[in-house]
């Protein structure tokens, strides 16, 4: 990949981010969380999109991005109130910027009427319809040297300016040894607000004396901006050491109001103290003329002062304030600035070997246990206990390792909320998203393969879980319907919850469906359960006109099969009129399974134990045969079909004494069941995943491999295949009605 | 040992490794060979060709044995404790080649490579890149390409 195109590949990898950012940003306004923290949050992501857009001349996406980011610098500014209807607005065009930089990444189109339309909402949420003070800088977007943004209360008598900063840079001859330029780093500064350079050349010495390498110039920057310490020094990141650098703030200017934003800097300014003396003697200076002392006067808040004096003393209690209690607005923001600071961007693939590595250790670390254990040491000898503390270590390192990979489901449930705003409005139907706990982890492949059945469920939930609002009306219920998401850790699974408080499953429409699309007979005895699991069965659908929304063909079928594939399971709870809940159970990583060690014809394999229902002792008066080599077992009651998996893989070629081997019933695609026929149990164990694919090719009936204590190959079954493969194609529909009807 | 000179005119330097299966000879490029090991026991994968021995751990991957004198033709290979497994790349796979010895490493420019002769049997035309007459003996140079199943060949 050539470096220009990595960098874009890394510019809109940190727009994901900005954009969800914006989203949890304003979502938390909407839900009346409105502090400066986070509108600057918001007003950050866009910002941040905007530059970098800037950088690759991706127009489009430049210009959308500033009137979006206009309207929030009214509103962090004070003069737009985050109100609902701005918000939504706000949440619609944080859509639109999510189509603008996808379009922009896949070389794609957007939607221009919509985009303008947009546009214009947000240009009209500004004052007086976003007309005058907006105009001029929306001229000038392209050279992004944005205007200073004050943070002053509106009705100020604005005293004009906020923070700004006194940069000291004197460049050493290393800097440019390094190939660094000075322009560029004054220009970089510039990008942050308004800037007054001043050049010290009183160093330079004749030309005579002049080395041509060394560095003789000094500049004094005078940048008025409301950026933070921070941001003006990564400006000089990559010159760090290589200068001499000062940096401090500009408070003198500042009038009482600009209190949030100036605040940074006297606690992060190493010369601040010196600073906020000053300050003091200042704001001293101006409290001695009046008859109180200084030390009452500080703390107070101040009011209507002279024009004059206001500006001094006002600026004094903000900044002690701040020096002494780090907790106020802006320390909220630190433990964030920190966090981000300590999170380091890696390659899956890096981290996908490493836990191969781990995987091996583990393996290897059982063999040799097990080599140790044969050699005949005792359990107390110092080997076998230093192999103690190995196999600890271990564990922790396994542990540790599974963690890099896992990540807040956030990731995912942060592409609901717009899904919800869209169905909603093409259902006509006023939905609220609640979710909890996004703070869980779990696998990012779980994480990636859990999008697509949540879309779905979600979908589900609003099309057909929510009444029209009529309904709900007439249901005694708020108009606003709601959907909950939310994620949970729950014995070493992750639980996920959809919920919705719609009218609940109507249990007679679907057992009328079942039995007109022949799923179920007519006179079949069902528990309410088992008619809410219908749902699930292959070839439903609720939907009595297919919608656009949720009716493509594909049912709660799909969505169950792809949980499962993840080795997970999926439950359906419904209370009429209060609304129904699906429970998914997932495991926390895709890189190990929890596996059933099973013997069959002298191999050994491992079924997944999330599909095995229970383990028995076939009885031969259970077992009966149907002609040729199928055979069904009678389990309390239903019989079900017995499959002899030593055949279905072709490790031997007749069928085995069923009473001499241990049947697992198991829960395939569909609910379907069936009984699997393995010689014996060895054990439980977790097991490491390992394809065949990457070697080798798929194997009907083999889902994957992995590698026991004593350092072998064992297959882990596939059990939906293998249950399908054995019952032929036509049996198929037939067996499920007797399983479903059972 | 023989230097390698790229730039020599009769053609580049090629070193094969060859070795035994049965009686006969055949040798395949260094370059696709990663390792030789002894054998182990592996363990057998359900609905596969004859002639793939199963799976077996190489350090944590899973890699497939094929049994080569099966996939060229002949009698299946007798393993025993002087068998060897060459762990070769074939594009993005490494596979284990079950063979009987290995025998040498030969350094050869290519014109000593002879094109093979028609013959009717599908295995040569498949496998065999061309002929060496090394000392009397006669090596077949194989090329692993299609060493593997052919997912498509399987399915029809």
């Amino acid at each position: 990949m050539d470096p220009l195109a990595a960098i874009r590949d890394t510019f809109f990898q940190e727009c994901e981010e900005q954009l969800a950012e914006l989203e949890s940003g304003l979502l938390a306004m909407e839900a009346g969380d409105t502090d400066s923290e986070t509108i600057n949050a918001v007003f950050r992501a866009v910002h941040s999109i905007k530059g970098g857009a800037g950088a690759f001349s991706l127009d489009a996406l430049v210009r959308f991005a500033h009137v979006f980011e206009t309207a929030l610098d009214e509103m962090r500014s004070g003069r737009l109130a985050p109100s609902q209807d701005a918000l939504k607005v706000m949440l619609r065009a944080s859509d639109v910027l999510a189509d603008h930089v996808r379009a922009a990444r896949d070389d794609g189109a957007v939607d221009e009427a919509h985009t303008a339309a947009l546009a214009e909402e947000l240009k009209a949420l500004g004052p007086d319809g976003g007309a005058d003070a907006d105009e001029g800088s929306e001229d000038d977007w392209g050279d992004f040297e944005f205007k200073p943004m004050s943070v002053d209360a509106p009705d100020e008598p604005a005293p004009m300016v906020g923070g700004g900063w006194r940069v000291a840079f004197k460049p050493r001859a290393d800097l440019y040894a390094k190939a660094n330029e000075t322009a560029l780093l004054l220009r970089e500064l510039g990008r942050l607000g308004a800037i007054e350079v001043e050049c010290d050349a009183s160093a330079l010495p004749s030309l005579a004396d002049i080395d041509p390498e060394a560095a003789y110039l000094a500049w004094t920057v005078t940048l008025t901006s409301d950026a933070d310490e921070t941001s003006v020094r990564e400006v000089f990141e990559f010159v760090d050491g290589d200068c001499e650098l000062e940096i401090t703030g500009l408070q003198t200017d500042v009038g009482g109001g600009a209190g949030p934003d100036a605040g940074d800097a006297p606690e992060q300014v190493p010369g601040g103290d010196l600073d906020i003396s000053a300050l003091l003697a200042r704001a001293q200076a101006a409290a001695d003329s009046r008859p109180s002392s200084p030390a009452e006067a500080i703390p107070e808040p101040v009011p209507a002062e002279p024009v004059a004096a206001a500006p001094a003393i006002a600026s004094a209690p903000v900044a002690t304030a701040t020096a002494a209690e780090p907790a106020s607005p802006d320390g909220q923001g630190q433990p964030r600035k920190s966090e981000a600071g300590a999170t380091i961007r890696v390659d899956l693939e890096r981290v996908d070997r490493l836990i191969d590595l781990v995987g091996e250790l583990v393996i290897n670390q059982a063999m040799l246990s097990q080599r140790v254990m044969e050699a005949g040491f005792a359990r107390a000898s110092g080997v076998a206990m230093g192999l103690d503390e190995l196999e600890q270590l271990t564990r922790e390192i396994q542990d540790s390792v599974m963690a890099i990979r896992a990540q807040p489901v956030k990731s995912v449930f942060q592409r609901m909320p717009r899904l919800v705003r869209e169905v909603g409005a093409m259902t006509g139907k006023p939905v609220r998203l609640v979710t909890e706990g996004e703070g869980t982890e779990v696998d990012k492949t779980v994480i990636e393969r859990l999008a697509d059945p949540l879309t779905h469920m979600i979908r589900n939930a609003i099309d057909h879980g929510l009444e029209s609002p009529e309904k709900r009306a007439a249901a005694g219920k708020a108009a606003e319907g709601v959907v909950r998401l939310s994620a949970a850790h729950r014995s070493g699974r992750i639980v996920i919850e959809v919920a919705d408080d719609g009218g609940g499953i109507n249990r007679e429409r679907v057992k009328s469906i079942a039995v007109e699309r022949g799923l179920i007979a007519a006179d079949a005895p069902l528990s309410d359960e088992e008619i809410d699991n219908l749902i699930f069965m292959p070839g439903f659908s609720t939907a009595s006109e297919v919608s656009d929304i949720s009716g493509r063909g594909v049912g709660m079928d799909v969505v169950k099969r792809s949980i499962q594939a993840l080795g997970g399971r999926i439950a359906i709870s419904s209370r009429p009129g209060k609304g129904s809940t699906f429970t998914m159970s997932l495991p926390l990583t895709l890189a190990v399974l929890d596996g059933m060690v099973v013997s069959v014809a002298g191999q050994t394999l491992v079924a997944p134990i999330t599909a095995i229902v229970e383990s028995l002792q076939p009885k031969a008066s259970d077992v009966h045969s149907l002609g040729g080599h199928s055979r069904v077992i009678m389990i309390r009651d239903t019989y079900i079909p017995l499959i002899d998996v030593g055949m279905a893989l072709n490790y031997r070629a007749t069928p085995m004494d069923a009473t001499q081997g241990v049947a697992l019933l198991i829960e395939g695609e569909g609910g379907a069941r069936a009984a699997l026929l393995v010689d014996a149990i060895q054990g439980q164990r977790q097991v490491v995943i390992k394809s065949l694919e990457a070697n080798y090719r798929q194997v009907p009936g083999v889902a994957a491999a992995t590698i026991l204590g004593d350092g072998r190959v064992a297959l882990i079954l596939d059990i939906d295949t293998i249950v399908a493969v054995s019952r032929g194609a036509d049996s198929v529909r037939a067996e499920k009605r007797l399983a479903a009807a059972g | 040992m023989t230097q390698i000179n790229p730039n020599n005119a009769a053609g580049a330097l090629r070193e094969l490794i060859s070795f035994r299966i049965g009686a006969q000879e055949f040798c395949v490029d260094i370059m696709a060979v990663r390792e030789i090991r002894g054998w182990t026991a592996a363990t057998a994968l359900p609905q596969s060709p004859s002639f793939v021995r199963g799976v077996i751990n190489l350090r944590g991957a899973v890699l497939p044995i094929v049994d080569l004198a099966a996939r060229l033709g002949f009698e299946g290979s007798e393993t025993t404790e002087r068998s060897v497994i060459i762990v070769a790349q074939i594009g993005e796979q490494v596979v284990g080649l079950l063979v009987d010895a290995v025998s040498d490493i030969l350094t050869v420019t290519d014109d000593v490579i002879q094109p093979t002769p028609d013959v009717a049997s599908d295995t040569a035309k498949t496998f065999v890149r061309g002929l060496l007459a090394i000392d009397g003996r006669m090596i077949s140079l194989i090329g692993l390409e299609r060493v593997l199943p052919d997912l498509d060949l399987e399915a029809a």
